[in-house]
């Protein structure tokens, strides 16, 4: 399995995710500096406990990196089918569920670890750049347990729950209706109507896994006796 | 006799429709199998459930001695194929294209890649990304890959289309070097009749979703005996000096004005003077033989008459 997702980053020419990954750090990375002065001192703390900073970029960065994963899920498996190159992939002396499983878990770990680097990155900078913006949150970095889980378990959450859109984007053989899920989806669980928000709703969440989860399993259980077309 | 591919009542139906239906091909070991159809005749359909993509309705498949099921996946290891168009990773080079082929097939031997690429004539363009490749390159670097791991069986679904005489040629012999010094089986398939028939071993003929002919080419060319071909300028008084003067009845006056001799015993000299002495001006007089294209468009109309007939 890690030499098929290798060869899936290969030749899914994965420099051209990290490149995407760090133009979107260094642009989140400008927006949260603007930013995070004036979020410090006109906000509340949020929902368990957080500051305002540590929430923005939770949002952001969620919000961006669910249609990040979106967009990969959609180059990686459905263009397969859509450009034939998964002809050439069930050509191989490979059991066609293990390709599959390839193709999904190259991009979870990928989009894991970017979204992970890039929550880090905004963290690190936050920090750093204290005695510039003046901000005095000290829950932007910690060497706590509980923040590194939590930055853990959100960000494989969030990638997980991108997984919806293999399933619709296989079922209309279209990549749009796969990034227009990842989008919904995006605005579902990080965007709010007035007070009112499904952001950090644990059962929520839940439920969303189990989506992604089934999604997963319906785009991969026939694949050995299904017709390629 | 043991066959390498064989396959039994095989039969697609696809929204109701029969795509294929009762195909019983067999291929021996070794032999170049040409598999003549015009399109849609199901060539393609048959080629996809051979590899694997597609699932048989009914019927079954044997390939090297083991029936295939979609838990097959090893006995693609002994394959090479095209199907349709080859498709490549266009952003990588021809190189790097072939190279993923051989990690993804587990075949390491060391010089294959760039033997592969030089039996093809694509060892200059080998670090060209894919993108900047014209048709026939694409073609012959799909060749490139189905040969690279010196398969056992090549399935080779139309493979010299987008090439030109020269590229067709080369496809031809690299063909034929193939079947002699290392026996691989090759099945390929064509609509181009000219291009196959000198290198086929044995002919399946399929119409309409039915193998209407599976023929050793050598039976085929026994069966399609020569004859004498005439071009006159009046070829009925040219036909009433051949029925008169020559007592020959055995002959057919074609569409095109000419006229065919099927007993190939009379002199051609003697002909031409007989025709000359009565007022028949000969244009040309050659003694041919009927090709695979005249074989395949007898039968395929003998098939379509029949169908035709049967619907109303």
């Amino acid at each position: 399995m890690p030499k098929l997702i290798r060869l899936e980053w290969k030749k899914n020419n994965i420099k051209k995710y990290m490149l995407i990954t760090v133009v979107i750090t260094i642009i989140l990375q400008i927006f949260m500096i603007a930013m995070a002065r004036e979020l410090e001192i006109t906000e509340p703390a949020q929902p368990g406990g957080k500051s305002m900073i540590r929430t923005s970029i939770d949002l952001f960065t969620h919000l961006i990196f669910i249609i990040f994963t979106g967009v990969m899920i959609s180059a990686f498996t459905i263009d397969s089918y859509k450009k034939k190159t998964m002809d050439l992939m069930f050509s191989y002396p490979i059991n066609r569920r293990k390709i599959l499983f390839s193709q999904i878990a190259a991009v979870w770990i990928f989009s894991f670890a970017s979204l992970l680097f890039c929550k880090l990155w905004l963290c690190v900078l936050l920090t750093l750049t204290r005695p510039i913006t003046g901000i005095v949150t000290t829950d932007i970095l910690s060497g706590a347990l509980p923040y590194w889980l939590d930055m853990i378990v959100s960000s494989a959450a969030m990638v997980s729950i991108s997984y919806i859109s293999l399933l619709t984007g296989m079922l209309k053989k279209s990549s749009k209706t796969a990034i227009v899920t990842s989008v919904i989806i995006a605005c579902f669980t990080q965007g709010n109507i007035g007070e009112a928000t499904l952001s950090g709703s644990v059962p929520f969440y839940a439920l969303l896994m189990a989506f992604a989860l089934l999604s997963v399993y319906f785009s991969v259980y026939h694949a050995e006796t299904k017709d390629l077309r | 006799m043991p066959y390498l591919l064989q396959t039994d009542k095989l039969t697609k139906i696809i929204g109701g429709k029969e795509l294929v239906k009762d195909v019983d091909l067999h291929i021996k070991k070794g032999e170049i199998y040409g598999f003549l159809g015009a399109n849609g005749a199901g060539k393609t359909t048959i080629m996809k459930m051979i590899t694997n993509l597609w699932k048989p309705t009914f019927g079954s498949i044997e390939i090297f001695g083991e029936v295939l099921t979609p838990k097959s996946t090893e006995l693609l290891k002994r394959m090479g194929s095209i199907i349709e168009f080859p498709v490549f990773y266009d952003h990588m080079s021809g190189y790097e294209n072939l190279r993923l082929h051989t990690e993804y097939m587990g075949y390491y031997h060391h010089g294959s890649i760039e033997k592969a690429l030089e039996m093809l004539d694509l060892t200059e363009a080998a670090a060209k990304p894919v993108k900047n490749y014209s048709l026939g390159m694409k073609e012959r670097l799909g060749i490139a890959r189905a040969i690279l791991c010196r398969p056992e069986l090549l399935i080779l679904d139309e493979p010299t289309n987008g090439l030109d005489p020269a590229g067709m040629r080369q496809i031809r012999n690299l063909l034929n070097m193939l079947c002699a010094e290392y026996g691989t089986t090759i099945m390929v398939s064509t609509h181009i009749l000219s291009e196959i028939e000198s290198i086929a071993d044995t002919i399946g003929v399929i119409s309409h979703g039915r193998l209407i002919r599976e023929s050793d080419i050598k039976e085929i060319q026994q069966m399609n005996p020569d004859f004498i071909e005439l071009s006159v300028s009046d070829p009925r008084h040219a036909a009433y000096v051949l029925h008169e003067k020559l007592r020959l009845t055995n002959f057919k006056i074609m569409e095109d004005g000419q006229i065919r001799i099927y007993d190939t015993s009379v002199n051609i000299p003697e002909l031409s003077k007989t025709l000359a002495l009565n007022d028949v001006p000969v244009n040309a007089i050659g003694q041919k033989a009927e090709t695979l294209e005249d074989f395949f468009l007898k039968l395929t109309t003998e098939v379509n008459g029949d169908a035709k007939t049967h619907q109303a």
